[in-house]
């Protein structure tokens, strides 16, 4: 029997490439993927390979153990998350109460509204709140280029006196710049690698992902028939999720609305594979008021949550200034 | 394959698979079309839009398993699996301690040992963490009742990853329902998974494997679009939607299926902070 050649197993995890296992005889060379080694019956590959049946059971085991997830028990997760999540004030006490208490760790939150509504405003207030008033760091994804950092300015100004605490909160918040899908999920990619080695100088503390907006850079995906453009918008969705669990921030993404027929409720864009991603999703609309001044007054209502009932209304202002809380409004009619 | 592992197992573990799974026959009777449902090797599929419930639902059947006898709960292990980073722990725990009479940290954490999480990332990975916990199905005879949320979650991706052909499309999601329907079946589980309706109703009825007259009669938004491994092990099939009513108060209904004895039945519910309330 010739001597058995080089017994060498290389596995990576997509189907795609193969595990060469080399038989003695070098006859046939069986090429399995990592899949199909799993399912395969052992039996069987121990009798076209010279690897015996234990040995291959023992792969087959650290195979599963590296690359298979692993299961963890509900009170062991109940600690870990009650000692990493934090709820962050969104700055505007009103929005707060509607989102009890604020933004919650660990989960994409959505505001979706019409051009105009208030979108970068409330995100320009988070990032204003949490930078000065929890002193945490926030980064700021731009895909329209609404963000300026005057504006934030103006807004930090209107929270605190010293100048030093301004410029020190200015300094928390990070703004990058994506314009297609392909940037942002490089940049995320780039988030997750300096969040994972732990780099506290620049990313420092990370609590916050202000996305501005998600639909700008996934509506060019979509139409047609291919599922390409499905896929992605899936996976920035995935990787978004993922980066709010693992590192426990606050998500936050904008999106447009769009409506069935003239008449109907207002729903959010992206389509009904995008409606499941959110964990809480907020809709803004301008106050019904009179046109004849530029208004600054917006309604938040409440269209998902898994805390809170649907359908509970809070007024707040993205005025000049500050973005403040008016007086407390009866909930007008539920959507 | 499934032969390996029982090589491996030692008696009393044998012992433990074969006493039989505790029975969940009192889960939650108002699911069901008919009584005494459901039974060990069914597969319930609930269906639905965003937001009409379903997550809602699970969260209510998982806490009715894991709460104690004297709770009102039927005292057995879940295992849940999460595809989509979906499941919010502090929900279920506000769900426990409005069920609870005493509601401690300690009886909470108790009840919370009883269920066990896994995420997965890829279709792949939900096969491969299938086969690797199948060992845990062995060791825990009291593991009753597997839930997954949702299976549909790596759709898009499995399509643009098949590229043209369908059965490459499918191929992950066909071994995920056989691999399932082989665990169900060898350790007495019940399923119950979660699937999106992403799709709009198909024109096309021949398109559609549901039988024509009972899509009628539940007049319901259903356009399969798994592979039909899947869509053929599902012994009931519960569709969610959401009502308006005139007094605005929002409820949720459901309409419930039978898929081989073709029995329906249509119920409402509505969401409190204690969980689905009927």
């Amino acid at each position: 029997m010739p001597a058995p050649s080089q017994r060498k197993i290389s596995i990576p995890l997509h189907g795609a490439s193969c595990l060469p296992a080399w038989s003695a005889s070098r006859e046939a060379q069986e090429c399995f993927s990592l899949v199909d080694f799993v399912s395969s019956d052992l039996e069987d590959v121990a009798q076209k390979c010279s690897l015996s049946y234990k040995a291959l059971v023992a792969v087959r085991r650290v195979l599963l153990a590296q690359f298979s997830a692993f299961p963890a028990n509900g009170a062991d997760l109940y600690e870990e998350l009650k000692s990493s999540t934090a709820i962050l004030s969104t700055g505007i006490a009103s929005l707060d109460k509607l989102l009890d208490s604020g933004l919650y760790t660990g989960e994409v939150t959505e505001l979706m509204g019409a051009p105009g509504s208030g979108k970068t405003q409330v995100c320009l207030s988070v990032a204003a709140s949490v930078s000065l008033g929890l002193k945490q760091h926030v980064l700021f994804l731009d895909s329209t280029g609404g963000f300026t950092a005057s504006r934030l300015y103006q807004m930090l100004q209107a929270r605190a006196e010293d100048e030093e605490e301004q410029l020190e909160a200015l300094q928390r918040v990070q703004v990058a710049r994506a314009f297609d899908i392909y940037e942002m999920l490089g940049a995320l990619q780039e988030l997750r690698d300096s969040l994972s080695q732990q780099v506290t100088s620049s990313t420092g503390p990370l609590k916050v992902l202000l996305i501005d907006s998600v639909s700008a850079v996934i509506y060019p995906l979509l139409g047609g028939k291919q599922s390409e453009g499905l896929a992605l918008m899936m996976q920035l969705a995935r990787e978004l999720k993922m980066l709010a669990r693992e590192f426990s921030l606050a998500v936050v993404v904008t999106n447009q609305v769009t409506r069935n027929s003239s008449t109907g409720p207002l729903k959010p864009a992206l389509g009904r594979s995008w409606s499941f991603v959110p964990s809480t999703r907020v809709l803004l609309e301008s106050k019904e008021a009179t046109w004849e001044k530029a208004n600054t007054q917006r309604i938040a209502s409440l269209v998902k949550s898994s805390r809170q009932p649907t359908g509970i209304q809070v007024e707040l202002d993205i005025g000049n200034s500050d973005a403040q809380e008016l007086s407390p409004v009866t909930p007008t009619q539920g959507l | 394959m499934g032969d390996a592992f029982r090589r491996a197992e030692s008696g009393t573990q044998l012992l433990a698979r074969l006493e039989g799974r505790s029975s969940l026959k009192n889960l939650e009777p108002y699911l069901f079309a008919e009584e005494g449902f459901p039974i060990h090797g069914d597969v319930i599929e609930f269906h639905g839009p965003e937001g009409t419930g379903k997550t809602e639902m699970l969260y209510h059947l998982i806490a009715r398993c894991i709460l104690p006898k004297s709770g009102g709960g039927l005292e057995v292990e879940v295992m849940f699996i999460d595809t989509d980073y979906h499941f919010d722990m502090l929900r279920l725990v506000t769900i426990l301690e409005h069920r609870l009479v005493q509601s401690t940290e300690e009886t909470i954490k108790q009840c919370l040992g009883k269920l066990f999480l896994v995420n997965c990332s890829s279709s792949t990975q939900l096969l491969l963490t299938l086969y690797s916990l199948e060992n845990m199905f062995c060791t825990h005879p009291s593991l009753c009742l597997l839930v997954v949320d949702s299976i549909s979650a790596f759709y898009w991706i499995d399509r643009s990853n098949g590229g043209e052909s369908f059965n490459l499309q499918e191929i992950n999601l066909k071994k995920c329902a056989e691999l399932l329907e082989k665990l169900v079946r060898e350790y007495h589980l019940a399923l119950f998974a979660t699937t999106q309706t992403i799709m709009q109703k198909s024109t096309n009825s021949a398109e559609s494997s549901f039988s024509l007259k009972l899509q009628q009669e539940t007049d319901t938004d259903y356009r399969p679009y798994l592979c039909k491994s899947w869509q053929q092990m599902v012994t009931h099939r519960i569709f969610f939607s959401k009502q308006y009513n005139s007094g605005n108060s929002k409820t949720f209904s459901f309409t419930s299926c039978h898929i081989k004895k073709k029995q329906i039945v249509k119920r409402s519910f509505s969401i409190a902070e204690c969980g689905v309330q009927f």
